[in-house]
């Protein structure tokens, strides 16, 4: 049974490695393709950052320490068990810590380099973890708690994803505070401006390139695969909370992703990066009303 | 039973062996072997008694009842003499107000409160048993090295008082079984006041100015709460005509107001011991003391006497609020605070006392819940806690040694010029903070008991504390992780004892890590059956199992997979040509030289000591005396 429980988590990983990379990729072609139009350029293909990938690993192998490679591999293999964790309805806290471990050694990859640019870029990647943490704890608590107040009497509430197909009406009723605090977050697990102060993906926001200066070629190209794995599991964060027992829900889960997505790509094209005491201090306000507003409703009911 | 008499009485035997031999091989061979002993006893123990749901042996007898005053008297003679000799006058008083006490409960009462079964042992006890017969006496064999190095920086002319320190640390770790093993719980309280003690004068053994002041610092927070335990005494021989802990806790569960102040007693004693605010200040003043009574204090003993009476009492705070509310938010508020706190530490053991104090706070948090659930997280937080924070403090020992400093800010470049040591400290921070290692599983099962009781409170500052540990964490281990050029590698002079200590604490975090199915299945549940008539578990083994494979996967990328890249070597990029990567010095648009220099975050502004103890302090201190006059009152209103 356990041994089961664990190779259909593993299982699921191994599709989350092959699909979300594809997904996650044509996701960013399309918001290159968007955040063109939005700034009056033709822009690039959709394909284009597959491309940018492609070549990537065609180039030669360089490297400034002997460490830093494995330390990014650790982050996409714990960035794919996550999702592998979320798309097969495991345990939604597990996902949340996983992702927070592959977050870690992406950190660790940074610092490990010992660029002054790249070590700028991690503490600041540490201090956008410690903004966003909070609400994401506070979202898979309240998913538990939610669950417990809509299942039938008697029937305990549940940490596992696969829960909201046994559910009769969506979570977003009862938690509807904390999905506004986790869009709030979601500009930073995204990497979006106002909120991209590790690294940006704004030439014009940025010294030298934050975390991932002193790195290249495949090394960069899992970065940039571990950032598409990272977009789809945080997206589908987002669609659960309009997920019920009816399969049509899925679609309208997917088309409200979607939407979310736009208005991402919308908050990044129009505004400039904050400091990180507004990010921070947000992020913390928005956490503490929101979640906790949030909590004490699911509490009281 | 006469296993558990041989773990109280053997480390005494060792311990008057050390105090004679002054020699280092004697030492050197007493400690090994004692502590190998140790060890083995405490396995065969825990071997012997797997699963079990608690057995109570007969054990009482007079004599021991007045060498229990007498060990009382010697403690308070002990830190009378020292606070005269210091005109510190405060301890004094505080020791013969209670060795009043003492006299009064031992000949005014304790010949009516037979206790015929004074010894028991359950799993938990099992558990602090393994904890305090393994990584206590391997901290024990690591302080052979490390006080070799000691000694070796002190003045020539200062004396060898090295066998006075190591006969400490073994009366520490039989004061610590007897805690542990005693249902007497006037046996409880002398063992107390001798690890009170022990303490006291390790921490004051270097008798520098400093030193003293955080001795008598901790001995005063410490007597406050012996006070409040013979207090708790004295009401129990007046109310309950017993002596007997597992009677106690059995009142307390049906008939909770019954027992309404000795359990808040009782639980103020256990909250001074563990350090929470507002007396965080004597673990913090504590790091004055050598390294390796720092590692024994924050893992094996000490602190986590206190927090074991807290977890014991978890029954008793689930059906009766106000002791309950008192300890979850001193706890709590603990927890958040000292989390925030040391985020601005730049000192590593101070760091590290921070962290201690905080996730004592949690472990605190979750005995006030007291629901099976969170009795559960709060057993494994003592498990991991100890084993981490032991590896942690014994690789920063061994740092300050050979690199000279104890400030984060100079493990830069750790990874390459002790890269044995780098390693098991990423090993020992990981485990503290991150998923898939032992301490984010037990802070995983807080959140859900937290969440079933629907204490939106201490999920909010679980989460927000949480969040802050990640940042103070993650900021040591990038600067652990720096690797620039080839600096010299000083890590070839460091003990083999020391090795030998480090390796066993790895190890045993990495077992317990992967194997934290069976240790919940074999020692937890077992101890919550006997408690609570119930087995639950938080966290579904499934998970756990997959947790033990990220554990698995990240241990061979630390240890085997890391500096193997074949990769063509380049410099970084440092705005100009570099000159030397390991300085990142290099040459500027004027052919001068500009050296880059980056350092952490601490955050000083937001989270300065400054700003944030005095908020704990006052609502702690407030929390506590308002429930010490509720109950009072309470009491006078029936």
């Amino acid at each position: 049974m356990q041994i089961m429980d664990i190779l259909i988590v593993l299982g699921g990983s191994v599709a989350f490695a092959i699909l979300a990379p594809i997904i996650g990729c044509l996701l960013a072609g399309i918001d290159r393709v968007i955040s063109a139009r939005m700034q009056g350029r033709v822009g690039p293909p959709l394909l284009q950052p597959y491309y940018d990938v492609r070549k990537l690993f065609a180039k030669e192998k360089v490297t400034v320490n002997s460490v830093q490679d494995v330390y990014v591999i650790c982050a996409l293999i714990f960035a794919i068990l996550a999702g592998g964790i979320f798309f097969t309805g495991g345990n939604l806290l597990m996902c949340v810590f996983v992702i927070t471990l592959s977050s870690l050694f992406f950190i660790i990859a940074a610092y490990s380099s010992r660029s002054p640019y790249a070590e700028v870029g991690a503490a600041r990647e540490t201090i956008q973890v410690m903004s966003y943490e909070p609400m994401v704890l506070i979202f898979a608590v309240a998913f538990y708690m939610a669950t417990t107040f809509i299942s039938p009497e008697g029937i305990p509430g549940s940490f596992n994803v696969s829960e909201i197909f046994s559910l009769d009406m969506p979570v977003i009723g009862p938690m509807v505070l904390v999905f506004l605090g986790l869009l709030f977050i979601l500009t930073i697990k995204l990497r979006k401006s106002p909120f991209d102060l590790s690294m940006s993906h704004h030439a014009h926001q940025e010294i030298v390139r934050g975390m991932t200066t002193e790195m290249s070629g495949s090394t960069l190209a899992l970065v940039e695969i571990t950032h598409w794995c990272e977009n789809v599991l945080f997206l589908g964060w987002i669609a659960i909370f309009f997920v019920w027992s009816n399969p049509v829900s899925i679609a309208l889960a997917i088309v409200v992703a979607l939407l979310v997505y736009f208005l991402e790509i919308f908050i990044d094209n129009n505004f400039a990066r904050v400091k990180w005491q507004f990010m921070f201090k947000s992020a913390w306000i928005v956490a503490l009303v929101c979640g906790g507003v949030n909590l004490a409703v699911l509490a009281f009911l | 039973m006469e296993l558990l008499v041989f773990l109280i009485a053997f480390p005494i035997v060792a311990a008057a062996l050390l105090l004679c031999v002054r020699n280092d091989i004697g030492r050197g061979a007493i400690t090994c072997v004692s502590a190998g002993v140790i060890a083995c006893a405490s396995i065969v123990l825990a071997v012997e008694h797997l699963g079990t749901e608690g057995v109570y042996f007969d054990a009482a007898s007079e004599y021991i009842d007045y060498l229990c005053t007498l060990i009382s008297s010697i403690c308070v003679v002990i830190i009378i003499a020292f606070s005269l000799k210091y005109k510190r006058l405060l301890a004094g008083v505080l020791a013969a107000l209670q060795i009043g006490a003492v006299f009064v409960v031992e000949f005014g009462f304790a010949h009516e409160m037979e206790v015929p079964q004074g010894l028991y042992i359950d799993s938990f006890s099992i558990l602090m048993a393994l904890i305090i017969g393994i990584i206590g006496s391997g901290i024990c064999v690591y302080a052979l090295g490390y006080m070799k190095d000691f000694q070796h920086h002190e003045p020539e002319d200062a004396k060898d008082r090295r066998p006075v320190f190591f006969a400490l640390m073994f009366i520490f770790l039989s004061a610590m079984f007897a805690i542990v093993f005693s249902n007497n719980m006037s046996w409880i309280f002398t063992a107390w006041e001798v690890t009170t003690l022990c303490s006291f004068l390790l921490i004051g053994y270097t008798k520098t100015d400093e030193a003293i002041a955080n001795a008598f610092r901790q001995i005063v927070m410490n007597l406050l709460g012996g006070i409040a335990f013979i207090f708790a005494l004295f009401y129990c021989a007046l109310e309950l005509k017993t002596f007997s802990f597992v009677e106690f806790i059995a009142t307390g569960i049906t008939s909770p107001d019954l027992v309404l102040i000795p359990v808040i007693l009782l639980a103020f004693a256990g909250i001074t011991k563990a350090a929470q605010m507002p007396f965080q200040t004597w673990l913090l003043g504590a790091m004055v003391a050598p390294t390796p009574t720092s590692a024994l204090l924050h893992s094996s003993t000490m602190v986590k006497a206190g927090v074991f009476l807290l977890v014991k009492l978890a029954p008793c705070f689930l059906v009766s609020p106000v002791p309950s509310i008192m300890v979850m938010l001193v706890g709590a508020i603990t927890f958040l605070l000292c989390s925030f706190m040391a985020i601005s530490q730049t000192n590593a053991k101070r760091v590290l006392a921070y962290s201690t104090i905080a996730n004592l706070g949690l472990i605190t948090a979750c005995a006030g819940v007291g629901s099976p659930e969170a009795v559960w997280a709060a057993i494994f937080l003592i498990l991991f806690h100890a084993i981490a924070k032991s590896l942690l403090f014994l690789c920063v020992g061994t740092a300050e040694h050979h690199i000279g400093s104890r400030d984060i800010e100079d493990m830069d470049l750790l990874f390459e010029r002790m890269p044995r040591l780098a390693r098991f400290m990423m090993l020992g921070i990981m485990c503290m903070f991150i998923a898939p290692f032992g301490m984010l599983i037990a802070k995983w099962a807080t959140l859900v008991s937290f969440a079933d009781m629907d204490q939106i409170a201490l999920i909010l500052i679980l989460a927000f504390g949480s969040a802050a540990t990640f940042m103070f964490w993650a900021k040591w281990l990038g600067k652990l992780a720096g690797i620039a050029g080839s600096p010299e590698n000083v890590e070839t002079t460091v003990h083999k004892s020391e090795w030998a200590a480090l390796v066993l604490m790895a190890a045993l975090l990495i077992v317990c890590c992967v194997l934290i199915p069976y240790i919940s299945w074999g020692i937890v549940i077992p101890y919550e059956v006997s408690v609570y008539g119930l087995a639950v578990q938080d966290i579904s083994n499934d998970n756990l199992w997959l947790a033990s494979i990220c554990v698995f996967v990240v241990v061979i990328a630390l240890f085997t997979g890391i500096g193997r890249s074949k990769a063509k070597k380049v410099d970084i990029y440092l705005s100009g040509i570099n000159i030397d990567d390991d300085t990142r010095t290099f040459r500027n648009s004027l052919s001068g030289e500009t050296q880059a220099i980056v350092r952490n975050w601490y955050m000083e502004s937001l989270f300065g000591e400054s700003k944030i103890a005095p908020i704990g302090v006052i609502f702690n201190s407030v929390i506590m005396v308002a429930a010490l006059v509720l109950a009072l009152c309470g009491l006078t209103l029936i």
